[in-house]
């Protein structure tokens, strides 16, 4: 058992854009489904972070199924040109949990080039928030652009901000094709089903 | 000399951060060296440099690596596993151990699995062989072995013990293994001190310019010793290594 046996699911976006919040939704929700998960988050910078990450999975996931891995802040490279620590800690996972179903992992915050090496993830989402600004996906950045699905989210804040939703849709649709997006308020849930749907039928039914 | 092209690019190789084993995440204790704030120049920076060269990596990697390309050179898999055993032994702070480690397993799948690609790609190839003490061995056996112990965790596998064992297959000389390893050591400590501190780019090539003569001079001390000589004598490192487990701030493995 090891990497190439468990189906790895990719979270990139810049900073405070809600990949934290998107893991902490989908996590209960999978669970729930039946599936084993393991979560591997990048960068969470202190001891401190790491012991509220694990706390917060306390009652869903066995503590040695999440995982800090630090990118000697480097981000962008742990998870696209060298994923090699990333890789080394979902081997423990499979070594220790060989009917693991699926590990997510959650990159540092990054820029809107970052993107998922292909052999670290089977499918990536790229997080977004709307208060980062209504010309994100216009900027066609490969993350947004190139992700297997783009989350827009802190829909709630749409109001606060300035920011058009209809703008970001129209750009959303004009830079993905046909790829898909969503729309997610982590905060309230909203939309985190249809994230989960994309996930389901891509990658733990494909 | 003849330059053997294999090697020198093997060498090359082995000596970029583009070679994907995750040494950007290592910083064996200099992040925490920057968290206390012992740092604060590019003399600073040269003079730490320049005792991890001469306390761990001489000493200790290169004598660790030298004596695994001769075992692996001579497809002694016992003597090799006891070099790998002996290093593991002398490394003291568990994140040191870690960061060798994994990257020495990442290091042996990596080129394991393109050494049975290069096999069927050069087969017929005759590659002269330079002035080196190397013997023109394939080294298939005895990496796979290597990998295979590694694999079922009967040896740590510590990355300058795979470095070794990789070089030797490939043609690199001891002393040529020992050179690339060490700089590429010396420059894996400089890219994480300049993303952790505020050092100039300029800077930081200067140091590295002034820590060559002092590269050769620990390899050239330490290529020929035994592996009972290994031994590794920096405290301050070693504390700063362990610190680091329970450091405020980390953005590193080590």
């Amino acid at each position: 058992m090891g990497y190439r046996d468990v189906a790895k699911v990719g979270l990139g976006g810049p900073v405070g854009s809600g990949k934290t919040a998107l893991v902490r939704r989908l996590v209960p929700e999978l669970v729930e489904r039946d599936y084993e998960v393991g979560v591997i988050a990048n960068d969470i910078m202190t001891q401190e972070d790491a012991d509220v990450f694990r706390e917060s999975f306390a009652d869903l996931l066995p503590a040695d199924l999440v995982e800090g891995v630090e990118t000697g802040a480097c981000p962008h490279t742990g998870i696209r040109e060298d994923p090699s620590m990333n890789l080394a800690a979902i081997d423990e996972f499979t070594e220790r949990h060989p009917e693991l179903d699926v590990v997510l992992i959650e990159s540092g915050g990054d820029n809107l080039a970052a993107t998922f090496n292909p052999e670290l993830a089977d499918y990536f989402l790229f997080v977004i928030s709307v208060a980062e600004g209504e010309d994100i996906p216009r900027k066609r950045g490969p993350g947004v652009t190139q992700a297997d699905l783009l989350v827009v989210n802190k829909t709630d804040l749409a109001p606060h901000v300035d920011v058009d939703l209809d703008v970001i849709e129209d750009d959303a649709a004009t830079v993905r094709g046909e790829d898909p997006f969503v729309f997610t308020n982590c905060k309230d849930g909203e939309g985190v089903d249809g994230v989960l749907k994309h996930v389901e039928r891509e990658v733990l039914f494909a | 000399m003849t330059t053997e092209p294999t090697a020198f690019l093997t060498a090359l190789r082995l000596s970029d951060s583009f070679l994907p084993v995750g040494g950007y995440t290592a910083s064996y204790g200099l992040e925490q060296y920057l968290n206390e704030d012992r740092i604060e120049d590019g003399d600073d920076l040269r003079e730490l440099i320049t005792a991890y060269l001469q306390r761990v990596v001489g000493p200790c990697e290169t004598v660790a690596l030298s004596n695994a390309h001769a075992a692996s050179a001579a497809g002694d898999l016992e003597r090799l596993l006891a070099v790998d055993e002996r290093l593991h032994a002398v490394t003291m702070p568990r994140e040191f151990r870690e960061s060798s480690t994994k990257a020495g397993a990442k290091l042996c799948e990596l080129l394991e699995s393109d050494s049975s690609s290069r096999d069927s790609n050069a087969s017929g190839t005759q590659h002269v062989q330079d002035n080196s003490s190397t013997p023109a061995t394939d080294g298939g056996d005895i990496v796979a072995d290597f990998a295979a112990a590694i694999e079922a965790d009967e040896t740590p596998g510590h990355y300058p013990v795979v470095f070794g064992v990789v070089t030797a297959a490939r043609g690199l000389s001891r002393l040529e293994s020992c050179l690339a390893h060490a700089h590429s050591f010396v420059t894996g400590l400089l890219g994480a001190a300049q993303r952790l501190g505020r050092f100039g780019h300029t800077e930081i090539q200067s140091v590295l310019e002034a820590l060559e003569s002092e590269i050769t001079a620990v390899c050239e001390r330490h290529v020929d010793d035994d592996v009972a000589a290994m031994a590794s004598f920096a405290p301050l490192a070693e504390i700063m290594g362990m610190r680091h487990e329970h450091a405020g701030r980390r953005l590193f493995m080590s």
